[in-house]
């Protein structure tokens, strides 16, 4: 082997522990590229980089919680009704009921507690499937929500939730994204330098393993889901904040945005890695594509079509990076030369081409462009 | 070294899952500083024998003699705080961790930072690098990385400084500790559990490897169909005596098998 692949295999392996921040930072770089060449006077506007960042605050509490909870190999698609459903009884307790503003807060903040509590009992108690539990949780919560508020709005809220919401009282950043980062900084100690990081990581490891060294897998499990369910309930009081309003439907997207940005920023959903500082990148680049599309006025409903890719081509190019990583393959023409990667990449570049078909019907008959 | 007590005895040991009896009436000892290997064909009980041995599963008839004393352990934690601990054919380690984080898995080290219990992360990394190279003589180029990304014979002397950082650890059962290697790392690892008895424990190995066993332990323990087929000093033996312990047959006479 030749000093030139020498140096390129050390160069893969020595920049591999640090995918989950450059993947996310390389896009954020393209997309930031792109609309400085399409767009650069609205996309860069601080008003608009305001709006990006008071997007993505939303997001990165429970980005956080995913963080752990798919760390442990588990996962919560009830995230949205959670939000929604605590959301909901704060604002009842607090139009109907006169509660002030900070005890409806921190009732909003224990009832998401409860529900992930909930959560965790269905999976580490009944044995429930995660996918299944947290699913058929989501329905549950999701139901009470339009129970009890029907087809009510409610707005117009105490000036603490819309502080919390949207406010600009610390000038330099606005109050959620502050919220946001504050959280995002707690879990990465919390990942770092606790008992509970430590297990998360282990859990998600090797189960069997950690269970034999004394470790209370199914407590710590149980700890996630609390985390992932108070994160969900912070995120819900957000966005009643934000929109100065909340209704039984509200938040529907939540649940495969957080994975989205989770698992873009290096997360692996096979359990075991984590990486905090990537759900962050993560969830700022979702925030600027979603944003980029609503500049480049493509519509709304096309923000869950780009999802829902960037989610499968990072888990298939995280897959395929460890699977490269095994095989000891160097350098991309190396990888290429496999007969089985080929076939992937192949397929890969037909997936591609069938999104562009469908991106171009939809750009001929997808009705009316909002302008 | 026989002449003194033995530091565990297994005294008429059964154990049976519903009907069927995995160990009957088996007798076993073991003294520090003496390797001890346990032979078997598959089925021949080796593993429930060392699963009570280490806690994870309880005798149905029977005690086990620790330091003099009867123990009774209901879990492997137990073992673990008597000072007798086990090293799995799968090692047990999480990949993901470092070797430092897998060497205080479940019992880390803390500090407090602002009142509020840390994990010590550079203490537990000091004290795994002093644990490797004082009492394994192992020394990784780097401890910053996964475990996964280690060696086979790496990955295995990780395991086994878990189980030798505790203080009191008194008797180290390893479950086919060769199995998964090559010649090299076999050779090293069979170092290193030389290395571990001469600092004074009674190690327990099981293995289907008869070199290897002869290699290096003092005294083999013969199993089979749940019962102890002999045990015999390995200087004054032979391959073919301890094939025929564990076969059943008589090879030694040239009698035909049973």
């Amino acid at each position: 082997m030749s000093a030139a692949t020498d140096n390129q295999t050390s160069f893969a392996s020595r920049i591999e522990p640090y995918m989950g921040i450059l993947g996310p930072i390389a896009m954020i770089g393209m997309i930031a590229l792109f609309m400085g060449v399409v767009e650069p006077a609205r996309y860069f506007r601080m008003s608009n980089i305001n709006q990006i960042l008071l997007d993505a605050a939303l997001y990165m509490p429970m980005a956080m919680a995913m963080t752990f909870v798919i760390t442990q190999r588990g996962i919560d698609l009830s995230i949205g009704s959670v939000a929604a459903l605590s959301a909901i009884i704060m604002a009842f307790l607090m139009k109907q009921y006169d509660f002030p503003a900070w005890v409806a807060v921190i009732i909003c903040l224990l009832l998401g507690a409860g529900m992930g509590l909930l959560n965790g009992l269905v999976i580490t108690v009944f044995r429930v499937p995660d996918l299944i539990g947290t699913l058929a949780m989501d329905l549950v919560y999701r139901g009470f929500a339009l129970v009890l508020a029907k087809g009510l709005v409610l707005a117009r809220f105490p000036d603490l939730i819309t502080e919390i919401g949207r406010g600009q009282t610390l000038q330099f950043l606005p109050t959620p994204v502050v919220i946001g980062l504050l959280t995002m900084i707690a879990g990465y100690i919390l990942l770092r330098a606790t008992h509970f990081g430590r297990y998360t990581i282990s859990i998600g490891s090797n189960p069997e393993a950690s269970e034999m060294t004394g470790i209370s897998v199914d407590r710590h499990r149980i700890y996630a889901y609390v985390l992932m369910g108070t994160m969900a309930a912070l995120a819900g009081l957000m966005l009643t904040g934000k929109l100065n309003a909340v209704q039984a439907t509200s938040a529907p997207y939540f649940n495969l945005h957080v994975i989205a940005a989770v698992v873009v920023g290096g997360t692996s959903l096979f359990g075991g890695r984590a990486s905090m500082i990537g759900s962050l990148a993560g969830v700022l680049l979702l925030s600027m594509m979603i944003n980029a599309l609503v500049t480049l006025r493509i519509e709304f409903f096309w923000q869950s079509v780009a999802s829902g890719v960037v989610i499968i081509l990072s888990v298939a190019i995280y897959t395929w990076l460890q699977k490269k990583d095994r095989d000891g393959g160097g350098s991309i023409s190396a990888a290429f030369a496999n007969p089985d990667n080929r076939k992937v990449g192949m397929l890969a570049v037909g997936l591609a081409v069938a999104i562009l078909v469908l991106l171009a019907i939809g750009a001929l008959f997808g009705g009316p462009t909002p302008t | 070294m026989s002449t003194s007590t033995p530091i565990i005895e297994m005294r008429g040991i059964t154990k049976r899952f519903g009907g069927v009896t995995a160990l009957r009436n088996v007798d076993l000892s073991a003294y520090s500083g003496e390797v001890l290997a346990i032979v078997g064909d598959n089925g021949a009980g080796k593993s429930t024998l060392i699963k009570v041995l280490t806690g994870v599963y309880q005798p149905t008839e029977g005690e086990i003699i620790f330091d003099q004393k009867p123990l009774v352990m209901s879990s492997h934690a137990d073992a673990i705080n008597n000072g007798i601990d086990a090293v799995y054919q799968n090692l047990a380690l999480a990949d993901h961790l470092t070797p430092a984080q897998n060497l205080f898995l479940g019992s880390e080290l803390t500090k407090t930072v602002l009142g509020i219990p840390m994990l010590d992360n550079q203490k537990m990394s000091e004290q795994a690098i002093a644990v490797l190279k004082d009492r394994l003589g192992v020394q990784l180029k780097s401890m910053d990385v996964a475990t996964e990304s280690l060696s086979g014979g790496q990955r295995q002397a990780v395991a086994i400084a878990r189980a030798v950082r505790h203080d009191d650890l008194r008797v180290l059962v390893m479950d086919e500790p060769t199995a998964a290697l090559g010649p090299q790392e076999t050779a090293r690892t069979l170092k290193l559990i030389q290395t571990l008895r001469d600092q004074g424990l009674a190690v327990i190995v099981i293995s289907h490897a008869l070199d290897d066993v002869f290699e290096i332990s003092d005294r083999i323990h013969v199993m089979r169909r749940g019962e102890c087929a002999g045990v015999v000093q390995t200087a004054d033996t032979t391959t073919q005596e301890v094939l025929g312990l564990i076969t059943g047959a008589n090879l030694t006479q040239g009698g035909a098998a049973a």
